[in-house]
């Protein structure tokens, strides 16, 4: 059994499921609920959706698909994007999601995760950190998709997720998100090693040995796979796909 | 007893459209149903849920004629009954984690997971199951069974012969268990695709 | 019962060799009861030699070329795929005969995943790589529904011509000169020359007049990017199934074992546009079920009796993918009421609106050469450079 989690990210702009490169443009990947069933059919055992655009666009998340969403899924399931309150967390959780991801609303109401946390227990909270690493090597916190700066470091603000209650944190490397080169293992590394809540890493990941490094020299306890499992290959078209699972246990098994 | 459609329980408490979906998929027919009379005509029932004991047991109760029609469809017509997540939980005599009783239909306990550094409260994630007993529902499952789990407490059976399959959270705790008609399993088979569809395919082929 | 050949089933006449009846349009029956399709495909087979010798000569020369003019390149030649039989094999077909194709997909967002899963089984194994244009979900849903609100037969125009567009611009992005296409007139038959049309200005004439959102990310074919492609940029197209040896069936159970590859359950159904257009909404709209196509094909290729095409044809209705109405309607937005209402509007053709045809049927003998050097399709040539009788 695979105990390293491997989840399938995927972004949604509204009704559509897309893909961004270093969080800036992106290209259409097909129907939510048409890839959800290929996901099925691939036996994954977790799976992700971001609205990456919902607080951007000062829109609130899309029930109807969110509960289509839920109903064809055959794994457990998180959603983020737009999550400002906590009955809006409330009612994403009932309508068949595991967790919720609250990135932009932590800032402006950092209580807002201790109340879902205790309502609905901190393993339904994940807290999601988008970083740029800018040209002196510092690793810089953005909301807001990645287009507002935060005043704040990565670490520092990982550990203070985790003391407001966040059970997991999925940190995502906006330099690398895209590439195919690898996740940012020294960032990753930066953040596991002071919180104890688990990390899940995001952006960047071509290959299963990226994987193995997220795990090994990142410390991460999970990871998330973007592109990789949307496109062929880097530069080529679209095709949901997921590593061979055999490959996968190996590779992981250590 | 056949295929037949399978009666699901809805007292608010659980997301079903997972469940109804799933079974469609395998081909088989459901009904949702929120009261006595509809529970009444079942050939097969399955009790779903999430959330809170004491919060379950009193919805259940709140439906009029609900706790009688169950006891005669489970005690007396003896029709199939599956109880899946805190379903199974409610199957047994009471939890740790509320101070109504159970159905009382399986004796044993519900008790919570001891805190630990190492392993964390709840037990969430995909695990393995293992066959203590032969039974009809992890009959034929594909190689290295496993499902996806989500709970703070676990079920103890009073009489080891109910117990049917065990899963190890640092220590080993009942996953599966049946009585005669009556059966519970602890995981979500609705969010454990393959292996949850042949155990669903396997509670409807009964 | 009547004598002299003519042969009837249900009050109509019916073709005494393949299930053609006197109402497919431009239909006739010679002295024997024999319809014109099946002389056109014993036409098409002498000429082009299928499954012939001479026919494997022209191919294999072909291939040559192909192989001559992808020197240097990345890839030699463009494949379409759709995760069908006919276009999986015809990769593999590829790779046996050397050649290194791209493979192209255009996603209209409405594939089973049965398709999508089939495309990554057999390009994985066959390693080839794949070039896709995804279309904006709700863009396409807005061209589906204007098409359905117009009341005209062609719903799912916008997806074949997206396909060529596509494969073209992906040609021309990887400097590639050839498309081989799966087409088959053999294991398809022959389309009637008929009611049902399509260019690129009747697709955007309806979108303008019953769609709602812009035409952003949809792959428009206009008339000039269609004289780019051909007589600028020279792509040919070829189709191999036309020359060689190829039995749909055999292919169907080469494909399950080698790549364990999927069979979605009936022609063109492994996308649930193309099964609306095939199962629901031309029997039910416009009297017309194609399924006679591929049937008179089987049985005109021997891999079927015509009694048992027969008795598939008139006396079972068109198999439904269960849900495939309600995701129609949900993906298109239409309440039962909206849906059963335009259904039952009377139906309207493509001659009601503005199109490129007359531009083709005057550009006639400039076509003629592009098909001389296999920069059109002959079937292109017959059905758009010459009019229609509506």
């Amino acid at each position: 059994m695979l105990r390293t989690r491997v989840i399938p990210c995927l972004q949604l702009v509204n009704e559509s499921l897309v893909k961004t490169v270093q969080f800036g443009k992106y290209g259409y990947i097909g129907d939510p609920i048409n890839t959800v069933r290929i996901f099925n059919e691939l036996e994954v055992d977790e799976l992700c959706f971001l609205d990456i655009r919902a607080t951007l666009e000062k829109r609130q998340p899309n029930f109807a698909i969110l509960h289509q969403i839920a109903n064809e899924c055959f794994m457990p399931l998180s959603y983020g994007g737009g999550i400002r309150d906590a009955e809006t967390a409330r009612q994403i959780l009932s309508i068949g999601f595991e967790k919720i991801v609250i990135n932009t609303a932590a800032f402006a109401n950092p209580a807002l995760i201790s109340e879902i946390a205790s309502h609905s227990g901190a393993q339904s909270v994940i807290a999601s950190i988008d970083v740029k690493k800018n040209l002196w090597g510092k690793y810089q916190v953005y909301s807001h998709d990645g287009t507002q700066k935060e005043y704040v470091d990565a670490v520092t603000w990982a550990v203070e997720l985790e003391r407001l209650g966040a059970g997991e944190l999925l940190v995502t490397s906006m330099n690398r998100e895209g590439t195919y080169t690898g996740y940012d293992t020294d960032m990753l590394r930066s953040i596991s090693e002071v919180v104890n809540i688990p990390v899940i890493a995001n952006g960047g990941a071509g290959s299963v040995q990226h994987i193995e490094n997220a795990i090994r020299d990142g410390k991460a306890s999970a990871v998330a796979l973007g592109s990789m499992v949307v496109y062929q290959k880097k530069g080529m078209g679209v095709l949901v796909n997921f590593p061979d699972r055999v490959e996968l246990e190996k590779t992981l098994a250590q | 007893m056949g295929i037949n459609k399978i009666t699901i329980v809805n007292y608010g408490m659980g997301n079903l459209g997972s469940i109804v979906n799933m079974f469609k998929r395998i081909g088989i027919e459901t009904q949702v149903c929120d009261n006595a009379g509809g529970v009444a005509k079942a050939q097969k029932i399955l009790l779903p849920g999430v959330g809170a004991f004491d919060a379950a047991m009193s919805r259940i109760t709140a439906i009029e004629g609900m706790m009688e029609i169950l006891d005669q469809k489970v005690l007396v017509e003896k029709i199939p009954l599956l109880g899946i997540c805190l379903g199974m939980q409610l199957l047994t005599d009471g939890s740790e984690e509320g101070q109504l009783p159970g159905l009382g239909y399986i004796p044993g306990g519900t008790i919570r997971f001891p805190v630990s550094d190492e392993l964390k409260v709840p037990h969430m994630g995909w695990n393995l199951i293992e066959e203590v007993n032969p039974n009809p529902l992890t009959k034929d499952l594909p190689e290295e069974p496993r499902f996806y789990f989500v709970h703070s407490y676990y079920v103890q059976v009073t009489n080891p012969y109910h117990r049917m399959a065990t899963t190890n959270y640092g220590f080993d705790f009942d996953s599966v268990i049946q009585r005669d008609n009556l059966f519970g399993a602890q995981f979500h088979p609705e969010k454990s695709h393959k292996f949850g569809m042949k155990l669903l395919e396997n509670f409807a082929r009964l | 019962m009547e004598h002299n050949g003519i042969e009837k089933v249900n009050g109509k006449q019916i073709c005494t060799r393949c299930i053609y009846d006197e109402s497919v349009p431009s239909i006739r029956f010679d002295e024997k009861g024999v319809c014109n399709y099946c002389h056109m495909v014993d036409n098409l087979i002498e000429e082009y030699h299928t499954g012939k010798p001479e026919g494997d000569k022209t191919i294999n020369e072909l291939i040559e070329q192909i192989k001559k003019d992808g020197k240097g390149k990345q890839y030699d030649c463009i494949m379409g795929v759709s995760g069908g039989t006919d276009s999986s094999y015809m990769v593999y077909w590829a790779l046996q005969h050397g050649l290194r194709p791209l493979a192209v997909h255009y996603d209209n967002t409405w594939n089973t995943a049965i398709a999508t899963e089939n495309i990554r089984k057999v390009l994985t194994k066959l390693k080839v790589d794949l070039f896709t244009h995804v279309i904006n979900n709700k863009e396409a849903d807005d061209i589906f529904k204007a098409f359905f609100i117009a009341g005209v037969p062609e719903i799912d125009a916008s997806t074949d011509l997206a396909l060529a567009e596509t494969m073209y611009r992906a040609a021309a992005k990887y400097k590639v000169k050839y498309v081989l296409e799966g087409h088959s007139f053999i294991a398809e038959g022959i389309s009637p020359l008929g009611k049902n049309y399509f260019d690129g200005k009747y697709i955007f004439s309806i979108h303008n007049k019953y769609g709602k959102l812009p035409m952003k990310t949809y792959p428009l074919m206009t008339f000039l990017k269609f004289i780019k492609w051909t007589a600028l940029y020279r792509i040919k197209k070829i189709r191999p199934l036309w020359y060689i040896k190829y039995s749909k069936e055999d292919a169907k159970t080469f494909l399950e074992k080698e790549f364990g590859w999927q069979y979605y359950g009936g022609h063109h159904l492994e996308n649930r546009m193309t099964s609306f257009f095939h199962s629901i909404y031309c029997p039910q709209k416009f009297n017309i079920d194609y399924r006679n196509n591929s049937l008179s094909a089987s049985v005109r290729a021997g891999q079927m009796t015509r009694e048992q095409a027969i008795e598939e044809y008139y006396n079972q209705p068109p198999y439904i993918e269960e849900e495939l109405l309600s995701y129609f309607k949900k993906r298109l937005n239409l309440s039962d009421e909206e849906y059963d209402r335009i259904m039952n509007e009377p139906p309207k053709y493509w001659y009601q609106f503005p199109t490129y045809k007359k531009r083709f049927e005057q550009l006639r003998p400039f076509f003629y050469l592009l098909m001389k050097s296999n920069l059109v399709p002959r079937s292109f040539y017959m059905k758009y450079c010459f009019p229609v009788g509506h």
